[in-house]
């Protein structure tokens, strides 16, 4: 027979999240973070790189800002919106970042990608004219052991010129 | 963002499409978007998930390990000690596909039983309904532990009266050198300049941890999908839990990142034993900060130059000792050893040459591979010793290294005749000049430029015997496949078979499938390590391809009634180079093949140069097949006040032989420059007795994108290396000179050398205050 | 792996105070300490109340006399402000070096603050300023020097039913110098190893004010008060602010730890603070040193 504190801790809640535009439900305990339920939902490109905010291969938007999803509890997202990197486009709809990163080369393992691209989404947002300072600062949370990001600089470089040219809302 | 210089080149007798080019990557779009599958996004119906208890001790007897009330939580399904698994119980860590005599103690137990000897040394496996359930059947289990002495540092590991960590002796492997007259040598030398190198432990940090699933099919084969740099584990896999080969299938998913962490098994028999208990899917992502502890970071070294040079700068004799930590468990340490024995002369000709190298065991976390392998520590050590020799002569150090290169031709510390260029001064040049001029040094920063070069080795050991498959064939639309048991671990190594079929058969590359890493189903290429795998799979693609080619060619000859020498293949066409419009599809020429029974397909072998080993006393003999050289080049500022070191400019320059992909050249040199910058400032595993202090990214400091410095890659390209097309491996080579470049250039900065890595701000400024009393 | 917690929503402050109240409990705000706490040491059953829905406490306010921040402001909310790099220079500068950008949008300066942690980057700038903390309970508010607010090493004068509501400062008058660095083993996202504020204000060629708060160097953050009033009423010469300097590095008490020795510390203290007392005194007072 569970405790009191026992039932208020295994009470679970249903929390409904847009992801990508649409409505995903799940019940969940309090315990249980944007990262895990993304990812139990079907999400395998929110990537676990740490659990503890080191490396930011779990990045997504949250109502546009980015935050690492192993660091942000389920029930703090219910009534929120999630972009992950498959919502920013796909093969037939490119978003220009993810046009450039592919000319660009800026991908090897491929494993810290949809966190950077996330990461680099909302530094765009943020400023659509970035300097190389202003990059690095934007991917300051999100680790690459592969790339030496010098190739992720210059294709944000030129998906911010695409997207000025573009005139179009990031 | 690269310069291609190549003089004095072979004439490239090829007209190159698609090699050399910077072409898209096959595997880039499906992760850029965010599609490419990882070991740890795959799911079944009814999976379990595996949690793995590590010891929390470094040396202890386990007394008792009590796993009943695990077993009693609701929703684990299995929980496995030592004493539940077969008998075999050990797992051989030796190489895969070796056919060499096994090294001592290389076998490591699956489960420690009776004993664990390094923190982290895996007791217990469970499988549970879920994650939470799992990680709360740990906290079930107990377990008394016995402490007893451990060693934790490989001079008291040697020293008479250590504790043992297994066998009878804590000495893992060892190897002797000599070659030549070292007594004359140093009766020679005008100087001897003596110095003691040491470096750290690194950790591999690949973003994405161990993961891997594993569940019994309906035909009893054991599948195991994994994060692996190697296939042909499938072999110690069934080995190690009792079952035929022929009943197991490894297939590797896209690798988040390996460098050398992912080349021996991590997870995969633990899942495999889960599997076959629970009779269910059992799939594992290991937490960060278990993984830090289930696989073998870089081996520290201490590294001891003693050196004899004329007083123009020719080296006359050399005595190398080395020491390495192999840890608890031997794993590849006697390899790792061996590569750093034969990489400690660097890329120069010593003839009168004494080394002496020991791995010893200890309690601690066991080392393995990691990119460089032990030539990489042993190369910090002989770069340095250039700078320090060349400040003792008064002379540049440049020249030192220019009276000391070895060339083509001549005989390397091994007895081996190099026979590829030997293209270390036109890089290094290239690498120093491209630095620019020197901006000033503040009151408070010191600018500093520094070189290094480097010889390391691709392929693998040539008495292993190394061989790799491919097939490829074309359907009968015309259009192209290449099997490939090869791994791809984030280095382009399936986009590169995409490329080289392409060339060759006259078909773009992003139309060319490829299928890899499949241990049932695709011919087996050996193992994404030693920079092989493009040297290896690559030939045997280019072979497979070429043999189709040759068949197409054939049938479309006696077609057009022309010679086949008369007939190109190119945009998915086969033509008569003089008369284009005279052409047929790569469709129609298969339909023509298949009318006349020929193969469009081909399954080609290709077979690396072997040799029977080394002499123990003299430690001479063919070690491997060939090597690549270049150099890299560092611009560092120095706050001669707290001591911080900034990398201002990191820039490589290799002969590649031949750059099959552009961009994923250049892409691998940049991302060295990064490695090897963490491993040269920043990054340090610190064990205590064992215990590891920096276990999570917060502790072990990567490289972030605030400490990247303007790094650019020179691609040279001789063409003479052993890979398709003249092209050399690279992807150790080029990490092989950056710390020590990075060292070398805080050297010149604050005009003295740290020798010990990494340089921390506090051994900067310890040096500082040191010269400051001296003088 | 969280380990499972009771996990309160209040909608309010008055609730979230009410919850606090009852004990058992603590306030969860960016999480960005807490939870990786939590998932490290593995103890199941806390209670935590949340405070995501209590925008009273985000806002930061910009008065000519008095700048005021809720305990929920963000590190990025921080940066976004344009008034801040005037009213609190150094508090930018250190925002900008603070962890990475996806912990920026969550961490707030009440939870930096309130975890005691002498590595807590928020707190030197503040101190610096002479910050005020504001602490509320059902029983009422209060409010206290920051400095006042720090007694030991991860402990605060937060008693387990309040919340720190509002950080608030006296804008620095023109000419003053606030400045910040960050010493850590690597540029990016790293635990500080020694952090630096100063304050200077100069009238004339008279140092008036002087403020040095040092990071990850003593149980606390703490201002060097030995050294700051060798500075105040003195013309600052290159021996004035390097006497100072060797001052303050007597005053700390470092450790030794994976990072760095205590040794270093000394010397990065020494070093660190003549360099920022040097730039501060050339920026508040016109006077340039040539040494």
């Amino acid at each position: 027979m569970m405790t009191d504190k026992e039932n208020e801790m295994a009470t679970e809640k249903l929390v409904s999240v847009q992801v990508n535009g649409e409505t995903c439900k799940a019940t969940v305990p309090a315990c249980r973070t944007l990262l895990e339920m993304l990812r139990e939902l079907g999400h395998a490109e929110v990537k676990c790189g740490c659990e503890k905010g080191d490396c930011g291969a779990c990045a997504v938007l949250l109502d546009g800002k980015v935050v690492d999803s192993c660091l942000t509890l389920a029930w703090h997202a219910d009534g929120h919106s999630v972009t992950t990197a498959q919502g920013l486009g796909g093969p037939n709809n490119p978003h220009p970042l993810q046009t450039a990163f592919i000319e660009h080369g800026s991908a090897q393992c491929g494993y810290c990608t949809p966190g950077m691209i996330m990461a680099a989404k909302a530094l765009l947002d943020d400023i659509p004219d970035p300097s190389l300072e202003d990059i690095k600062r934007g991917l300051s949370g999100n680790l690459c052991r592969c790339t030496g990001y010098t190739r992720i600089f210059s294709a944000i470089h030129a998906a911010a010129q695409t997207l000025r040219q573009q005139g179009a809302a990031p | 963002m690269s310069k291609i210089a190549s003089p004095g080149a072979s004439a490239a007798n090829v007209n190159l499409r698609q090699i050399g080019k910077p072409l898209v990557r096959t595997d880039s779009p499906p992760k850029v978007y965010g599609t490419a599958v990882y070991a740890g996004d795959l799911t079944m119906p009814d999976m379990l998930y595996a949690a793995v208890l590590h010891s929390e001790r470094a040396s202890a007897l386990l007394r008792r390990v009590d796993t009943a009330r695990a077993k009693e939580l609701a929703g684990v399904h299995c929980v496995l000690t030592a004493k539940d698994l077969p008998a075999s119980q050990g797992v051989m860590t030796d190489m895969p596909g070796q056919t060499g005599g096994m090294t001592k103690n290389t076998k490591q137990p699956i489960l420690a039983k009776d004993r664990v000897r390094f923190c982290g040394e895996p007791i217990a496996l469970v499988a549970a309904e879920s994650v939470s359930i799992a990680e709360q059947a740990l906290s079930l289990i107990e377990i008394d532990y016995e402490d007893i002495a451990g060693v934790y540092d490989p001079v008291d590991a040697l020293a008479p009266g250590a504790p043992i960590v297994f066998g009878d002796d804590n000495i893992v492997a060892s190897y002797k050198v000599r070659k030549g007259d070292i007594d004359k040598g140093f009766a020679e030398a005008d100087l001897i300049v003596e110095n003691t190198f040491t470096t750290q432990y690194q950790e591999q940090a690949f973003l994405e941890p161990e993961a891997a699933l594993a569940w019994v099919d309906e035909h009893e084969v054991l599948n195991i999908r994994s994060s692996t740099q190697v296939v042909e584990h499938y072999r110690a896999v069934a080995d190690a839990i009792g079952l035929p080969h022929n009943r197991v299938r490894l297939r590797a998913e896209f690798v988040g990142g390996g460098f050398g962490g992912k080349e021996v098994m991590t997870i995969e028999v633990w899942l495999a034993l889960l599997a076959l208990a629970s009779r269910r899917p059992v799939r594992l992502v290991q937490p960060r900060e278990r993984s830090f502890l289930s696989h073998g970071p870089r081996h520290p070294f201490t590294m001891t130059h003693r050196t004899g040079v004329t007083s123009d700068g020719k080296i006359t004799a050399l005595q190398i000792k080395l020491t390495s930590d192999a840890g608890a468990y031997a794993k590849l340490s006697p390899y790792i050893l061996l590569y750093a024995t034969v990489g400690a002369t660097g890329p120069y000709r010593v003839d009168n040459l004494q080394i002496d190298s020991v791995s010893a065991a200890t309690n601690n976390l066991p080392t393995c591979a990691f990119r460089g392998f032990g030539t990489m520590q042993a190369n910090l050590a002989c770069e340095g010793q250039m700078e320090e020799i060349a400040k003792a002569l008064g002379m540049d150090s440049m020249e030192v290294r220019r009276r000391n290169f070895i060339h083509t031709g001549d005989a390397n510390v091994t007895g081996q005749i190099i026979r590829s260029a030997v293209w270390s001064d036109q890089c290094a040049t290239q690498a120093l000049a491209a630095l620019g001029e020197r901006p000033a040094d503040t009151q408070t920063t010191r600018i500093g430029h520094g070189v290094a070069c480097y010889q390391q080795s691709y392929g693998r050991i040539r008495w292993m015997k190394d061989s790799s498959e491919a097939w490829v064939g074309v359907e009968m639309d015309g259009t192209v496949i290449v099997r490939s048991a090869v791994t791809d671990i984030g280095a382009g190594q399936s986009s590169a078979l995409a490329q080289i079929t392409g060339e060759i058969l006259g078909v773009p590359m992003d139309q060319v499938v490829v299928y890899f890493g499949d241990g049932a189903v695709t011919p087996l290429a050996g193992t994404s390590t030693a920079s092989r795998a493009l040297y290896m799979s690559g030939n045997a693609t280019k072979m497979a391809a070429s043999q189709v080619r040759e068949n197409l060619l054939g049938c479309a000859a006696r077609h057009f009634g022309v010679e086949v020498e008369e007939l190109d293949m190119g945009d998915s066409q086969v033509f008569a180079i003089d008369d284009p419009q005279r052409s047929m599809t790569l469709n129609e020429c298969v339909k023509l093949c298949a009318a006349e029974g020929i193969h469009r397909h081909n399954l080609a072998i290709f077979k690396a140069p072997t040799s029977e080993g080394i002499d123990p006393e003299t430690g001479q003999g063919e070690v491997f097949p060939d090597f690549t050289y270049g150099a890299h080049a560092a611009q560092v500022a120095v706050d001669i006040e707290t001591g911080e070191v900034r990398v201002l400019q990191s820039i490589g320059a290799h002969d590649v032989g031949q750059a099959i992909n552009m961009r994923a050249v250049e892409g691998q040199v940049e991302g060295s420059a990064l490695m090897g910058q963490g491993f040269a400032l920043s990054e340090e595993l610190i064990l205590k007795q064992g215990q590891l202090q920096t276990g999570s990214f917060s502790e072990y400091l990567v490289p972030t994108s605030e400490d990247v410095p303007e790094i650019k890659a020179i691609i040279l390209e001789s063409r003479s290396g052993l890979g398709p097309f003249g092209a050399k491996g690279i992807g150790e080579p080029v990490y092989a000179p950056v710390a020590a470049s990075i060292a070398n250039a805080v050297a010149d900065a604050i005009g003295v050398h740290i020798f010990e890595l990494p340089i921390t701000p506090e051994k900067v400024v310890k040096v500082l205050r040191e010269q400051e009393a001296a003088s | 792996m969280l380990p499972p917690f009771e996990l309160l929503q209040p909608p309010s402050l008055d609730e979230a105070l009410k919850m606090l109240a009852a004990g058992e409990s603590a306030p969860l705000a960016g999480g960005t300490n807490l939870l990786p706490d939590l998932r490290a040491h593995g103890k199941a059953g806390g209670r935590f109340i949340s405070l995501a829905a209590l925008d009273q406490l985000r806002g930061i306010e910009h008065s000519e006399h008095r700048v005021s921040m809720g305990g929920s402001t963000t590190l990025s909310d921080i940066l976004r402000d344009p008034l801040m790099p005037t009213a609190a220079p150094a508090l930018v500068s250190m925002a900008e070096v603070f962890a990475g950008t996806m912990v920026r949008n969550a961490a707030t300066v009440a939870g930096n603050i309130c975890y005691g942690s002498p590595s807590a980057d928020v707190v030197p700038p503040l101190l610096s300023l002479d910050a005020e903390v504001t602490l509320v309970s059902t029983k009422g508010e209060r409010t206290l020097g920051l400095d006042d607010f720090l007694l030991d090493y991860k402990k605060t004068a937060r008693r387990p039913d309040e919340l720190l509501t509002a950080v608030s400062w006296t804008p620095p008058a023109t000419g003053t110098a606030n400045l910040f660095y960050k010493l850590g083993r690597r540029r990016g996202d790293a635990i500080t190893v020694v952090g630096v504020a100063v304050t200077i204000v100069a009238e004339g060629n008279t140092c008036t004010k002087a403020r040095i708060a040092l990071g990850s160097v003593a149980p606390t953050v703490f201002r060097a008060q030995g050294a700051e009033n060798a500075l105040i009423g003195e013309s600052l010469t290159a021996a004035t602010i390097d006497a100072a300097a060797q001052s303050a590095a007597q005053e700390c008490r470092p450790i030794d730890d994976i990072r760095a020795s205590a040794e270093y510390r000394r010397h990065a203290v020494h070093m660190l603070v003549r360099r920022l007392l040097t730039q501060a005194w050339q920026t508040a007072s016109g006077v340039n040193h040539d040494d």
